[in-house]
Order: C-alpha cells, then structure tokens, then sequence
C-alpha cells in the first residue's frame, strides 16, 4: 500500500490553496491593522499621554489575557445580539487585529524603553525639537531592538488564524478538517495541512531573519 | 552564523515533517509494521499467550473481552445536539442516544465514559480507538462503512432544510446565487449538498451550536441538517418553517465500532434484536423525543430490533 495517495492529494489542492489565500488575506490585513494599533498604542503609553494612557492599559490586559477564540466568538456571535452584525471575514480581521494590536504595542514600547534616555538629551542638547530627536533619533533605534519580538508576534498571529474555523471561515485548519469529514482521508489532510503552514510561515522567518541583520543598528556604545 | 543556524533549524523541521508523516504512513496501513521496529514489541511476540491482546491493540481497538476487564466502555456523543445527545443543565448527558448507551452500559455492566465529538471527528475518533462505539446520530452511509463497521440500525432519518419563516425556502432551486446554505462539516447534509448542488454556497460550522447560532443571528437563508434535527429546532424556536422535509434519500442511524472489531459488534447486533423484543426504543423515543415531535412521529423514526 502507498504511503500517500497522491492523487488524492493532488485533487486537494486547489481548496487548500483557496484556503492558504483567505488565510494570508485575514492575516496580513489583520497583522497591518496590529501593527498600526500597537504602534499608536506604544507611543501613548511610553510618553504617557494622559486619559489614553488608561484606556490603552486596559485595552491591552484585555486582549493579552483572553484567547482570540473567546474574542471572535463575542465578536461573532455576541455582537448580532446587540444589533451588530459583522460577517465572518471582518469579524477575523479585526479579531486578529485587536489581539496583535495588544502584543504589538507592547512589543514597541518595550522597544521605546530599550533606548537610553542619554539618546533624548544628546539630540536635545544639540538643537534638535522634541519631535525631530523622537523621529530621527528615538524610533529608528526602538524599532531595530523591536525586530525580533515583532517577527516572532507576526508568526504567532498567523499561527493563530487557525481558530478561525469556529467562525466558519474556510481556512487551511477547517479546510483540512472538513476533507477529512468528507472523504476520510486523514493522512493526507494533515500532511498538506503542515506543509501549507510550513509555504505561509517559512518566508516571514526567513524574511525576519533578513530583516535582523540588515537593522540592527542600535545599541551603540553597547 | 545565524544563517547557518537558520538552515539548519529548517533542515531539522523538515526531517520530523518527513519522519512522522511516514511513521503515520505505516500506521494507516497495518500499525504492525510500524510498531515491528520497536524491542519490546519483538519480545511479547514470542510470548504466545499475550498475542491475541497485542494484535487488537495494534488494530486500534478494545474487544468485547477488554472492555469488560476495564470495567469502563468509552462511547462517543454529541454533547450539543438536543435531543439526541446532549448535556443538561446539571451537566448529565440526555437524549435519544444517550438512552440507549446507558442501557449499553448496563447490560455489559461497564461504566461508561462519556466523550463528546463534533460531526467531522466521529470517524477519526473510533479509528484513533479513543472511542469504543459512536452513538452520536451517525447515518449509515457506503462511505463511512468504508472506514467503520456499523451495527443494526436504531433510527429512520433523511435530510431536511429549515430556513426563517418570510422567506421559506421549499425547493433548492429557490436558493440565489448569492445566498448561503448553513451545513455543519462531517455530516451527510454536507456530503449530499456537495455531490448534488455543486453550485449552492455552503457556509460551514464545525459544532451544532456554532451553526445554530450563527442561523438564529441571520447568516444564510436555509440551515440543511438531519430532519429530525431541523423539525426539533424549528418546534423549538419562533419564526422558522421546514420548507423541505425529506431530501435525498431515507437513510437509517446505527451505532458504529472500529472496523474490525467484531466481538464488539455482534454483541451490540444481539443486544439490538433482544432490545426490540421489550420494545425499548419505543420507550426511549417516549421518554426523549416524544416532547419534541409529539406521538405521531413516533413510528416513523423508531426502528425496533433492527428492523429485522
């Protein structure tokens, strides 16, 4: 007996590269929107903007400490109730986009507070406006210690679209699942199953790797 | 460095990929070969007495015999689809098929371990042997009997869709382009809509909560399911109509066992007959089911001792 059917498996592959599709899509919109969120989120919090500052704590407790399931099912199926009907699509990309957006705020401002406050008070001393030693002096640096963190947040949130089922979306976890329930054919289910994670993930380590070397430049002194 | 290190990280992880999918390979086929390699396995082989037991734990089951020295039988159930299987308020299992596993229990005099499965998982769940029977409504298919080996059947049922009162849906063809049927994966409404409707939009749940949910909230026109399961949703909740009562062709439900397991399987074919000369499952549709279809249903679902 084969190991493998691969005519089985070739059959597959169109519905899981369908699948792989609406997971980039989801993912990427919804790690752009995470990294947007935390970014803003971040810069509230390290120059502790005041009222913001607050909402902001409690934002990212919130999504930190409840698993995106919970928060796409309220999301899904809690909003309709109180009249908020958002379909499934959206309902994943702001899912997505709310839990990153919590790791990713804390991701910059661990960034932000990584950078030595000599850093502020030299670029002051030398003429430069609070504004511009922020831009040109204090994010370059915090954004390069970030890089690792924040590579290892995007590979986590892609990770995480595989909950997406519960909500109905088609996705490479539920596409593999529901085959199975129709055809049986497990082995070969799961194996596309890793190897379509392994096509989607592979690239952002390598590309995070690239990224690592190419921009860390902070530290110096160190 | 750190390239190397990545390269060699990616190697690594590719190699377990390749290692276990082939492991699982051999498994899928006959796990003999697999566990073949292992020392302790070539040893019990040359201790004749315990092979009869080696060979069906390799098969992936517990026979009739194992069961009752455990002392405890695992049966699969769903735990959210009232009435058939489901869990009550006081965290006890109750329905139709739970009625039966009971009596199950009792007439083996085992406990039973409960497990609940979704639709999809019921296959998997008695080929992996985590389970000892699937008494989750599972409808008897050429497919699945296939993978499984299905006992006499306890219940008649066929498909239906039910779909929200001002806009009853009676015929497939008055479903749009645009518009969503709402399935749940693993279950024969899929497979029917599948094979014959390639061209109607399914909207897919893994659980029978998540897809009444999602039905009560406004998503899809129609939800496609079992009819006994639509006619009880639409008894128990205002504004939903059973526009089609009876779609593809009349199935039956019968408890499943993992392919193979034949001492398992005659029994439970054996306890099904005797149970049909008291005429149990008229007394667990009275007790289960009747609130929920009312008495004229009774003789249409019920199938007594097989059906002969």
């Amino acid at each position: 007996m084969e190991l493998l059917r691969w005519d089985v498996m070739r059959s597959y592959l169109p519905l899981y590269r369908d699948a792989m599709f609406l997971t980039l899509r989801i993912g990427w919109a919804g790690i752009l929107a995470a990294i947007g969120l935390g970014f803003i989120c971040a810069l509230i919090r390290h120059y502790k903007i005041p009222v913001l500052q607050k909402i902001v704590g409690i934002y990212i407790e919130l999504f930190r400490n409840t698993p995106l399931l919970v928060q796409l099912f309220f999301l899904y199926f809690g909003l309709p109730k109180i009249g908020l009907d958002i379909p499934a699509e959206p309902c994943g990309v702001l899912g997505l986009a709310l839990l990153g957006g919590a790791y990713m705020a804390e991701t910059f401002r661990s960034g932000l507070e990584a950078v030595e406050p000599i850093q502020m008070e030299s670029a002051l001393s030398l003429g430069m406006t609070r504004t511009q030693a922020v831009l040109h002096v204090i994010l370059p640096q915090a954004v390069s210690i970030s890089v690792p963190a924040f590579v290892a947040n995007i590979i986590f949130l892609l990770k995480e679209t595989s909950v997406f089922s519960a909500i109905s979306l088609m996705d490479l976890m539920f596409t593999a699942k529901d085959l199975i329930g129709l055809y049986y054919k497990t082995l070969e289910c799961l194996t596309l199953l890793v190897v379509f994670y392994l096509i989607i993930l592979l690239p952002v380590s390598a590309l995070g790797s690239f990224l690592e070397r190419r921009l860390r430049y902070a530290g110096f002194g160190d | 460095m750190r390239k190397n290190l990545f390269k060699k990280a990616g190697a690594a992880v590719l190699g377990l990929v390749l290692a276990g999918s082939l492991l699982a390979g051999c498994g899928s086929g006959s796990s003999a070969t697999q566990q073949g390699a292992d020392g302790p396995q070539a040893e019990a082989v040359e201790e004749q007495a315990e092979e009869a037991v080696e060979e069906s734990a390799d098969a992936g089951y517990r026979t009739l015999e194992q069961i009752q020295a455990d002392g405890k039988i695992n049966i699969g159930v769903f735990s959210d689809k009232s009435p058939f299987g489901y869990v009550d308020e006081n965290g006890e299992y109750q329905g139709y098929d739970v009625y039966f596993a009971n009596r199950i229990g009792q007439d083996l005099g085992v406990e039973i371990e409960y497990v609940s499965t979704e639709a999809a998982s019921r296959i998997e769940y008695l080929q992996t042997g985590k389970v000892d029977i699937i008494l989750a409504n599972f409808t008897v298919t050429p497919e699945r009997a296939e993978e499984v080996d299905f006992a006499l059947p306890y219940m008649n049922v066929a498909l239906g869709v039910v779909s929200h009162d001002d806009r009853v849906i009676k015929d497939l063809s008055q479903v749009g382009e645009d518009d969503q049927i709402i399935v749940i994966s693993g279950t024969t409404a899929e497979t029917y809509l599948t094979k014959n409707n390639p061209e109607i939009k399914l909207q897919k749940f893994d659980t029978y909560a998540a897809a009444k949910s999602a039905f009560e909230n406004g998503t899809g026109v129609a939800w496609a399911n079992d009819n006994t399961e639509v006619i009880a949703f639409a008894a128990e909740n205002e504004g939903y109509t059973v526009g089609i009562d009876s779609l593809g062709s009349a199935d039956t439900i019968a408890p499943a066992v993992t392919k193979g397991n034949e001492s398992l399987l005659n029994w439970l074919n054996e306890e099904i007959v005797e149970l049909g000369k008291e005429n149990f499952f008229h007394a667990d549709y009275e007790a289960t089911l009747v609130d929920t279809y009312g008495i004229e249903f009774e003789d249409t679902l019920v199938i007594e001792g097989g059906g002969n």
